[in-house]
């Protein structure tokens, strides 16, 4: 312990200097560290969008159904979806099936036809546990999506919710009558009358611009579908236990294909990829910035303290003792700078989040944010770890340094 | 990294040995110094065990470039040291500073105590390294800087002691861990004479007392006044040897 004790003496010698060195330890700690909970943040945000934007925790879906145009027809189907969706319901894991149908066809207000996306829902059991009443709240902002409202759960009347570009194409509003067109599961072409019961406000302008809900009862009617379904989204009762679920419901139906919400959420990956190689390089200069401070305040620690390096081994110390010495050194730069790191954050994030800060909408999204720098103790951890190691590394050379010096001549040095 | 407890091989110095503590037997080392060949050439000298021995002669003589062959700072390019009849020259590098560590005490002349510690906590720093605990070390030291009359400046750093002060530190520092041998450069030069005088009293006391040998390297009348046995170096070479 002698050692240690001799390392922390040394860097409170030059306090002026270990204060700087301490200085660049904590703005790098502060830097990663805020950066990790703006992106957990982001993370968080984009896995509750995918889960409860309609993909739920799992999805089940027909052999082969992420291949092609097929996935939006009913040519790919669970055949018998909802008693597939009535067993799932039993299992003890499972918090709820909401069984889907996907189509696509055209939407025509007489005036005008435009191209859509359609999905069908449970009126009534998908409120309960996917975010559609937000994307209502969000449209029923606009004039046009004034009164907006959630589909009908009586299985007779015929309405539909569209995205506000969609709406805005066709010079919709709230109440306005149109008709939907598209071919059933025979090929025949079929049409239903619908009135719209809102707008919604998915996010995303592609979606908006394309993207209609119906009930499972007007699809049927249109698509002539009966009981089958394009998929059907598995609600967990714990979220936690999604990898495990998978591979045992996937067991459990052997002829269908059963998917985890991240493997089917592209734009969560994408960003998520895009994040980690952004904040990867920043992390990266960020280390190399400590190496090369920390190098520098050791090395000028040693060329100060040649002819005391001098008397140490002439007193017997072993050239292996200095270089300890020196990562000592470092050890304690290291944690000092990680524990001032730590206390800054925790101030900057909790100033941060209580100052509001609405954030632009990312690339690709309708609707900012508001800033919510989550705390991560595992990227503090991370982050704590890595610097350690990056100073310690950066001792190294010192110490060899120190090391190879010829006793006679550190003891000549002045 | 802990310092072995248990002396190495290297170490273990010959029991019951009789003979002088210090023998250098036709040491050479040379070295170039503007231009001019320097150092120290054929030198054969015999230090007793327990006395007071000094190497003297002007600058440049070869006392600095001796007294380090004898504290195995450097190697000889020729001949041998013996350090209580054992052969040292071609020790490893790890068991010369065992060596250094266990049976060796070195005092130089600008005191080179290490500045963040208080003169207690260079006194024990020997000992700590030898792997000696706190609980122990610690009165060990307390007794040596008593032995040099600096109980009242023990928690004091060197920058707050004078230079007399700081030397008698240094040197309770080389006798802490009871060595053999303890090496001193010049350890009056930066000292007035006030100083200087009881420091070398200081030194032959402890020499009577203990058993300790001390090879004081110095030009100081004062020193060699005191000294038991002077070898007089000139250019490199012992051209005398006195009993006083």
């Amino acid at each position: 312990m002698i050692l240690a004790r001799l390392a922390l003496r040394n860097l409170l010698r030059q306090r002026r200097r270990t204060a700087l060195t301490l200085m660049v330890v904590v703005a790098g700690f502060l830097a990663l560290s805020l950066a990790g909970g703006f992106m957990a943040q982001t993370f968080q945000g984009l896995s509750d969008a995918a889960i409860r934007g309609g993909l739920g925790h799992l999805q089940v879906l027909p052999p082969g159904a992420m291949a092609g145009d097929e996935a939006q027809s009913l040519e790919q189907s669970l055949p018998d979806g909802e008693a597939l969706a009535q067993r799932l319901r039993q299992d003890p894991a499972v918090a709820e099936v909401l069984p889907r149908t996907q189509f696509m066809g055209l939407l025509s207000s007489g005036a005008k036809s435009v191209a859509f996306l359609g999905t069908a829902v449970d009126p009534v059991l998908e409120p309960r546990h996917m975010a559609c009443t937000e994307a209502l709240k969000n449209a029923g902002k606009t004039p046009a999506g004034a009164g907006s409202r959630w589909l009908s759960a009586d299985p007779a009347v015929r309405e539909v919710i569209l995205g506000v570009g969609l709406a805005r194409t066709l010079g919709a509003t709230v109440g306005s009558s149109l008709t939907l067109m598209s071919t059933t599961r025979d090929g025949a072409l079929n049409a239903v009358d619908v009135e719209v019961a809102g707008l919604q406000d998915l996010g995303l302008r592609e979606l908006n611009d394309r993207f209609l809900t119906v009930s499972l009862a007007t699809a049927s009617q249109l698509l002539d579908a009966g009981p089958a379904r394009s998929r059907l989204s598995v609600v967990l009762k714990r979220p936690q236990d999604t990898a495990r679920e998978q591979a045992r419901i996937q067991a459990l139906l052997p002829g269908t294909s059963v998917k985890p919400w991240f493997e089917l959420a592209s734009f969560y990956r994408q960003v998520k990829l895009l994040y980690f190689a952004i904040f990867g390089f920043m992390g990266l200069v960020l280390f190399l910035v400590v190496l090369l401070a920390t190098a520098n305040t050791l090395l000028m620690s040693v060329m100060e303290r040649v002819r005391e390096f001098g008397v140490l081994r002439a007193m017997g110390l072993q050239p292996g003792q200095l270089l300890a010495l020196l990562q000592w050194e470092g050890a304690f730069l290291g944690l000092m700078g990680s524990a001032l790191g730590l206390a800054a954050t925790l101030l900057l994030r909790t100033g941060l989040n209580a100052l509001h800060i609405e954030m632009p909408a990312p690339p690709g999204t309708s609707h900012g944010y508001e800033l919510d720098i989550h705390f991560v103790p595992v990227v503090y951890a991370i982050v704590a770890l890595g610097l350690q190691a990056t100073i310690q590394v950066s001792a190294l050379f010192p110490g060899l340094k120190a090391a190879r010096l010829r006793i006679v001549e550190a003891l000549r040095h002045v | 990294m802990k310092v072995p407890t248990v002396p190495s091989a290297a170490t273990r110095l010959a029991p019951g040995y009789t003979g002088g503590m210090l023998q250098l037997d036709r040491i050479t080392r040379a070295y170039e110094l503007g231009g001019e060949r320097a150092g120290v050439f054929g030198v054969s000298l015999e230090v007793p065990k327990g006395c007071l021995a000094v190497l003297a002669g002007p600058s440049g003589s070869g006392k600095t470039t001796l007294l380090q062959l004898a504290g195995l700072l450097d190697a000889p390019d020729e001949g041998e040291v013996r350090l209580a009849g054992q052969a040292v020259s071609a020790l490893s590098e790890k068991d010369r500073c065992d060596l250094r560590l266990r049976r060796l005490g070195f005092v130089f002349q600008a005191f080179n105590l290490v500045p963040v510690l208080s003169a207690l906590e260079n006194v024990m720093l020997p000992l700590q390294l030898r792997g000696v605990p706190e609980a122990e070390a610690r009165p060990r030291a307390e007794a040596a800087l008593a032995r040099v009359g600096l109980s009242d400046r023990a928690h004091h750093r060197p920058s707050q002691l004078s230079g007399g002060q700081q030397q008698r530190a240094a040197i309770a520092r080389a006798l802490a861990p009871d060595p053999l041998l303890v090496l001193a450069d010049e350890p009056t030069a930066s000292l007035d004479h006030a100083h200087g005088g009881p420091l070398m009293d200081l030194m032959a006391e402890l020499a009577a007392e203990r058993g300790v040998t001390f090879l004081v390297a110095s030009h100081d009348p004062s020193v060699i006044a005191r000294a038991h046995v002077v070898f007089r170096l000139m250019d490199g070479k012992l051209i005398g040897e006195e009993r006083p």
